[in-house]
């Protein structure tokens, strides 16, 4: 009974996470964009626009229903919700701290790779539904977008997982810190077992995996239609892409989806690459920095404040680059990233057999 | 609990892809395959294979169900109305064959039933009972590495090659043609 209550009960609480983060991360990107823009951003609701983005989602949830006329309704429906579900499955294999993972499974990024492909049918879906030219071109533009940048994001990763040689995203983070049971090198010739902190972090044991995680985290902003590729939602041209025609609380939801989406992928790249859970402070001789700034507690610190910042360069970047074009993009994803993904993924390869004997 | 949950897969299975078969509305019925698919990897988990399960969400829904929305979008409408008329009229004429088909394979797969149950192999009820089983907590990623690359490396290969070629072909197909 205990383990049924435990089922339900994680779901929940990644679900209110999420909408916090949401309610948090669309205020920061206000916050930011009125930086970058030399503004104050929201100032009138609560104290410093604080309430802003509460009050905010209090109006989406109050709006009615619509449906347009010419619209397939079960399609229309269903779509906002397929796009979440996809993302929200995808946080659960996604370890917080040591052993704190809601699902601990063999096939954790193998499995977070194939649900987040799902995210694309529910746009099309969307698309589709709707029954409009502009969001049936916003999501052909979407999934073209998101097929080609996968191939990116599989080929990095597929570098990473040659180094760690597993797919378990508990064990991944496990073998970049103090907890590792296998000897770590940092940059493949010092022992930095017992030392641990930032010089474990996969990116320093193997360090073509910094190029390796660039790549990811480019393509990965292709992944979440976020800007400078969001070319499907691009305003000025499509009016809002797939969720033109979407309101109330199923746009509340792809909404969610997509914060939701970035989130994910921030921690993804945490995870594989920056050490997730385990303190970037090493272990100076008597000093245990890294013992001391490890453990259930502070790993979710951790995790959380590694991927917050890179939420926050994925917000700065929006609001600093302009959009991509159609070919641009193409051009981008398949004469650069993914040949240099592959050099990398070899590099991996010769790497494992020569330095990590 | 788990035979409650294979049942729901089963009937999730088998149900939408009646409907996928009976649907008037091509989108909808090519929207529905996804459920199809996703029942089908449901039921790969229960046979302890999580990672054709997974490989099935990934290729089949992240590439061919795309690829065939692609396809059914980017026709022509009359086309399209032709091919359904067309289908329709191919499809009542041999009903009689269809449903031979159809029963052909139960009776195939209720044989199979049968004989199995009947004469099962030794080496199984061998390995049953000196308890060599794979547990769902196992980790059969690694074995299936190993396989791929040493007993079945040359069906790996080929259909590596086949793919390269594909790929190649798909480019070529693609490219612009120089006028000159």
């Amino acid at each position: 009974m205990s383990s049924l209550f435990i089922h339900i009960l994680t779901p929940v609480a990644i679900f209110l996470f999420i909408a916090l983060f949401t309610l948090f991360a669309v205020y920061a990107e206000r916050k930011i964009a009125g930086f970058v823009q030399d503004r104050l951003g929201p100032m009138e609701t609560g104290k410093f626009g604080l309430l802003q983005t509460f009050a905010d989602i209090l109006k989406l949830l109050q709006k009615e229903f619509i449906s347009p006329a010419a619209a397939d309704r079960i399609l229309f429906a269903v779509a906002p919700i397929l796009i979440f579900v996809a993302v929200f499955v995808g946080f659960s294999v996604v370890p917080w701290a040591a052993d704190f993972v809601p699902a601990n499974t063999h096939t954790g990024l193998f499995f977070i790779m194939a649900v987040v492909s799902i995210d694309a049918i529910g746009i099309l879906m969307a698309g589709w539904g709707s029954n409009n030219k502009y969001s049936l071109l916003g999501s052909i533009r979407a999934i073209a977008q998101m097929i080609s940048y996968e191939l990116p994001v599989g080929l990095s990763l597929i570098a990473a997982v040659m180094i760690t040689q597993t797919l378990n995203l508990n064990e991944i983070a496990l073998n970049q810190g103090i907890y590792s049971e296998q000897d770590l090198f940092f940059l493949g010739i010092w022992n930095v077992k017992d030392i641990g902190g930032i010089l474990s972090w996969n990116v320093f044991q193997a360090p073509h995996l910094l190029v390796s995680y660039v790549i990811f985290f480019i393509a990965s902003l292709a992944e979440c239609n976020r800007a400078p590729f969001d070319i499907p939602e691009a305003e000025s041209e499509l009016i809002g892409g797939f969720h033109t025609e979407y309101g109330g609380i199923r746009f509340a939801f792809i909404f969610l989806a997509e914060y939701a989406m970035m989130f994910l992928v921030a921690m993804l790249g945490v995870v594989i690459f920056l050490g997730a859970w385990n303190s970037p402070l090493p272990n100076i001789g008597n000093v245990r920095l890294a013992d001391w700034t490890t453990g259930l507690y502070w790993g979710i610190f951790w995790t959380l404040i590694k991927s917050l910042f890179i939420v926050a360069v994925q917000i700065w970047i929006r609001w600093t680059l302009p959009r991509f074009r159609a070919d641009q993009l193409m051009v981008l994803c398949w004469k650069i990233l993914i040949p240099v993904a592959f050099l990398c993924m070899a590099i991996s390869g010769i790497w494992r057999i020569t330095v990590m004997v | 609990m788990e035979l409650v949950l294979f049942y729901a897969f089963a009937v999730l299975a088998i149900g939408s892809a009646l409907l996928v078969v009976s649907l008037k509305n091509t989108a909808r019925a090519l929207f529905l395959f996804f459920v199809v698919l996703f029942g089908m990897a449901g039921l790969f988990l229960f046979a302890l294979a999580d990672f054709v399960a997974i490989t099935q969400i990934m290729v089949y829904v992240g590439g061919v169900l795309i690829l065939m929305i692609f396809a059914f979008m980017l026709s022509n409408k009359e086309l399209l109305a032709d091919l359904q008329n067309t289908s329709s009229r191919f499809l009542s004429m041999p009903n009689w064959q269809s449903l031979l088909l159809t029963l052909g394979f139960l009776a195939v797969m209720i044989y199979g039933i049968i004989e199995w149950q009947q004469h099962t192999p030794n080496w199984i009820t061998q390995n049953i009972h000196k308890g060599q089983v794979i547990l769902p907590s196992d980790n059969n990623i690694n074995q299936l590495g190993i396989k791929f690359m040493t007993h079945y490396l040359l069906p790996f290969e080929v259909i590596s090659i086949f793919l390269l070629m594909a790929l190649i072909g798909a480019a070529h197909l693609s490219r612009k043609e120089d006028k000159q």
